[in-house]
């Protein structure tokens, strides 16, 4: 069972079931997936958006900053709530936006951790919802290279200064990998789930076909 | 669109196939202990007794994935209780594991795929009272162990961003977990008559 559900089930199923293909059910897996993912990388945004106006407030160290980081949250804040009100729309989104907009949330959040410090800053938990939010909705092979780009750039950033608490730097980069990972997973299972109650409602529909429309 | 599936055929699928999930989260967590343990001991003592939090672990993750690879897969009661096992794991490793404690330690980060990997897997109820439940245990821990935090604003704030992101990891699974709920019911939805024509059938 867990060989079948590991080994591309999207792709086997529409070799074997030709007649799936020519079923209305519209679009590959790949955009189907990044239309039901989307909603949930627009809400951690939101939260990320959110989050980092509390904490902006929380600490003001000086007027500034405080300025320079109200003006990125609300450049974040309009580039989100485009992305809202397409899905609210029900307008399908240009697939390069939302990967160049995933892509923008790691730039960002990774500039916050060196502004901070880099290994001593905090900020890093914030990629975990992120990757979380994007290996549910982008393909596999893309949400591999997010993630092996921000193990690479973190684990960099945390060795320059942290060097001296390996343990704690893998730690930090294993669950990274284990979030986008089970993430992924659990894409792969669904797809699995949905191609086997394609098969039944196939089944159950020639069952109970009447035996005229057959002949016919 | 007639549904095939009842309500209690899909919650037992959730299970069925979302533990896997479950499983590779906490094989994740027992690989970055060990490498803790093995790592950053520095008496035997200190050793044997991590390796003692960290073997019941194995064992329980061993049982249930050789389970699920039997096609015979741990039930709901099992999963939730590993579950709780693997938080108050978590939570002993932050509160006593030689070094920093409570809010300074940094093993936390443990916390965030088994949420995840849970959320994905039971209904928004059962999540939404795990992820709390979380959110509590790590709370008290910090409190109780380093509770010096609470009179320093810039320690206060760290542990509303840990909060405010484990949270976040429940609620992305809450979430999605609906959303593909929806979309079995939407996406297999073959609608007979509109979707396939006689000329499909007879081929078929």
């Amino acid at each position: 069972m867990t060989q079948t559900i590991l080994a591309k089930p999207e792709e086997n199923d529409t070799e074997k079931e030709p007649l799936l293909e020519r079923s209305n059910f519209g679009g590959s897996w790949q955009e189907k997936d990044l239309t039901y993912g989307q909603p949930v990388i627009v809400a951690v945004r939101w939260i990320m958006i959110v989050s980092a106006l509390v904490l902006a407030i929380w600490n003001v160290t000086s007027m500034h900053e405080l300025r320079l980081q109200i003006v990125v949250i609300l450049l974040l804040a309009v580039t989100n709530f485009y992305l809202q009100a397409q899905l609210l729309m029900k307008r399908p989104v240009n697939k390069q936006i939302v990967y160049g907009a995933s892509a923008v949330d790691i730039l960002l959040i990774t500039i916050l951790i060196m502004f901070q410090g880099g290994y001593s800053s905090s900020i890093y938990v914030f990629y975990l919802p992120a990757i979380a939010a994007f290996a549910v909705a982008f393909p596999r092979g893309l949400t591999a290279i997010y993630t092996a780009v921000v193990l690479l750039v973190y684990g960099f950033i945390c060795l320059t200064n942290g060097a001296g608490n390996v343990d704690v730097i893998v730690s930090r980069l294993l669950m990274i990998t284990a979030v986008a990972f089970c993430g992924s997973l659990y894409l792969q299972l669904e797809h699995k789930r949905l191609a086997e109650a394609k098969t039944r409602e196939e089944e159950n529909f020639l069952e109970n076909m009447p035996v005229q429309a057959m002949v016919e | 669109m007639k549904t095939l599936q009842t309500t209690e055929q899909e919650a037992a699928e959730d299970i069925f196939f979302g533990q896997l999930v479950i499983i590779y989260a906490r094989w994740f967590v027992v690989i970055a202990m060990t490498i803790l343990v093995l790592w950053s001991s520095e008496t035997l003592t200190q050793m044997v007794i991590g390796i003692l939090l960290v073997v019941p672990l194995i064992i329980l993750n061993f049982f249930v994935h050789g389970r699920y690879l039997m096609e015979k897969p741990a039930n709901r009661l099992l999963l939730i209780f590993l579950a709780v096992i693997d938080a108050v794991v978590i939570s002993l490793i932050i509160s006593f594991w030689p070094g920093e404690k409570g809010l300074f330690s940094q093993f936390y980060v443990f916390y965030y795929p088994i949420i995840l990997a849970f959320t994905f897997v039971f209904t928004g109820r059962l999540s939404t009272i795990y992820t709390l439940f979380v959110l509590i245990l790590y709370s008290a821990v910090c409190v109780i162990f380093s509770a010096e935090f609470l009179q320093q604003p810039v320690e206060l704030e760290r542990l509303v961003i840990r909060l405010i992101t484990i949270a976040a990891m429940g609620m992305i699974g809450v979430y999605y977990y609906r959303i593909q709920r929806s979309r079995r019911k939407k996406d297999p939805g073959i609608d007979p008559l509109e979707t396939f024509t006689t000329a499909d059938l007879t081929t078929a």
